[in-house]
């Protein structure tokens, strides 16, 4: 080997070594969520997204095709589904009216506060989570149509997320299913509060549950509107199964199809979105003796 | 005779930055490909790293036009676009494109099933890799069954990406025989 050939492959192992050390650096920097280092990363989301967009076009078309050909050999089982289906969305829209009008009754009676009106803003998710480690979307709406971190995205089947990254034209959404998400929920038919924590996979975890309450397969799972950030009746997902004490819950959104979804804007007044840490934000009260160390604790080293 | 010697040098020595470049734009394009090829529903989660196998094919076959730069910022933008654990992606990119150098001659000379195997271990490695990371810095473990299936996918595709990759490269070695 040559003496410049040696100085080459000791500069190129110089640069190998700085880069790690840089992209290392970078995790640490990046979890420390610096508002310079979330501005970079909506920057090149904001210039990267529209490039996105354009490449994922003919995967969009392929897509599209596929689906359009499974339509058209299942059509006629899907006539017969959406008649029953018609039927039944009809005995449904006569029982909510007769509801409709008994709580509106009831709520004169007993003077209940609407939820605060939020504005929906459709928008089209420009990326699916690609990796088994973030389940996040981009959104093609920002700043500029008013949207804010903390703002809820929606389908018309339930909770999507919650917007985290807000860039000029982009915005990035923490889907329910994240690791990193968590949700302060009630069981619709006993409303016994709980937190529903992401898994990075198809399903949430059901925790913090009181021993009493009993959830049923099948039940539904409604944001709690606690902490003020999420309104409360957004249909989160149903109980799938309970084994071994672990409450599963299976998301009301499909996300594997989520195309559009609408950011309901405003309602954020009073509440600090700065810092908007999901974990520290719902982190409720312990439940367990053993971690409440010496709280509550008498002489004789018994609780009361 | 000189002025002709120094102007054959010139052309033997010209600049590898053009072909750098184009392996550049095409390894970005890749990434946002992989982006893309989430939105099916059925790669929801656990789209194939397809980046991984052009870096892994790229220094085997054509190492001189894919320096360091480029995988570095295939893993940052991954990890932009992807959100995931910022440098997570082009940290383990790097340490493998470093192990990779240091047995390089042997994968060259490696036949395909072997490479597909070494691959199958660097992917597996790679996962590994940013899963500990993740747990590290999360202090949680993410559900396993998306990441299996990743790589998975991702050592289906590689005979594709390795055979394309491959294709080129002879054709180039033909080109310049000619």
């Amino acid at each position: 080997m040559r003496v410049s050939d040696k100085a080459r492959v000791r500069q190129s192992r110089i640069v190998h070594g700085v880069l790690i050390l840089i992209s290392f650096s970078l995790m640490f920097l990046g979890k420390a969520d610096l508002a310079a280092l979330r501005n970079l990363r909506m920057g090149s989301n904001d210039f990267l997204a529209p490039i996105v967009d354009i490449v994922s076009a003919p995967i969009r078309g392929i897509e599209t095709m596929i689906e359009g050909v499974r339509t058209v050999a299942s059509l006629r089982a899907e006539n017969v589904r959406l008649q029953g289906e018609n039927d039944l969305l009809k005995r449904w829209r006569r029982r909510a009216e007769i509801l409709e009008s008994e709580n509106r009754q009831l709520r004169s009676v007993t003077g209940a506060a609407t939820v605060a009106s939020r504005t929906p803003i459709t928008a089209r998710a420009v990326t699916a989570p690609g990796g088994g480690f973030a389940h996040t979307v981009l959104i093609s709406i920002g700043s500029e149509k008013g949207i804010e971190r903390g703002n809820p995205a929606v389908t018309a089947d339930g909770l999507v997320g919650i917007v985290i990254d807000v860039g000029r034209a982009y915005a990035r959404v923490l889907l329910i299913s994240d690791i990193n998400a968590r949700v302060p929920v009630i069981l619709a038919s006993s409303s016994w509060p709980g937190l529903s924590v992401g898994q990075n996979g198809q399903f949430l975890d059901l925790q913090f549950l009181p021993d009493e309450a009993k959830p049923k397969i099948g039940e539904l799972v409604l944001t709690s509107g606690h902490g003020g950030v999420l309104p409360n009746g957004l249909p989160v997902g149903r109980v799938d199964q309970i084994k071994d004490g672990k409450i599963r819950v299976r998301p009301a959104v499909d996300f594997r199809h989520l195309n559009y979804l609408s950011v309901l804007v405003g309602g954020l007044d009073g509440i600090d979105n700065s810092n908007l840490d999901l974990a520290d934000f719902y982190t409720p009260m312990p439940i367990d003796d053993s971690t409440r160390l010496l709280e509550g604790l008498n002489s004789s080293g018994k609780r009361k | 005779m000189k002025n002709q010697r120094s102007y054959f040098e010139k052309a033997d020595f010209q600049s590898g930055l053009p072909l750098q470049l184009l392996t550049a734009t095409l390894g970005l394009t890749l990434v946002l490909l992989e982006l893309a090829v989430a939105q099916w529903p059925v790669f929801y989660g656990s789209a194939p790293n397809l980046s991984l196998i052009f870096i892994y094919c790229m220094i085997i076959y054509h190492g001189k036009h894919m320096p360091i730069f480029t995988i570095f910022f295939m893993g940052i933008i991954g990890d932009f676009l992807l959100s995931d654990l910022l440098g997570g992606r082009a940290t383990s990119f790097m340490l493998l494109a470093y192990v990779m150098q240091l047995r390089l001659v042997r994968l060259q000379q490696s036949d395909f099933g072997q490479l597909w195997i070494d691959f199958a271990f660097s992917c597996a490695a790679v996962s590994l890799f940013q899963l500990l990371l993740f747990s590290a810095v999360n202090f949680a473990i993410p559900s396993l069954s998306p990441i299996l299936f990743q790589i998975g996918a991702t050592l289906i595709l590689f005979p594709i990406g390795y055979l394309l990759i491959f294709a080129v490269h002879r054709l180039l070695q033909k080109v310049k025989m000619i």
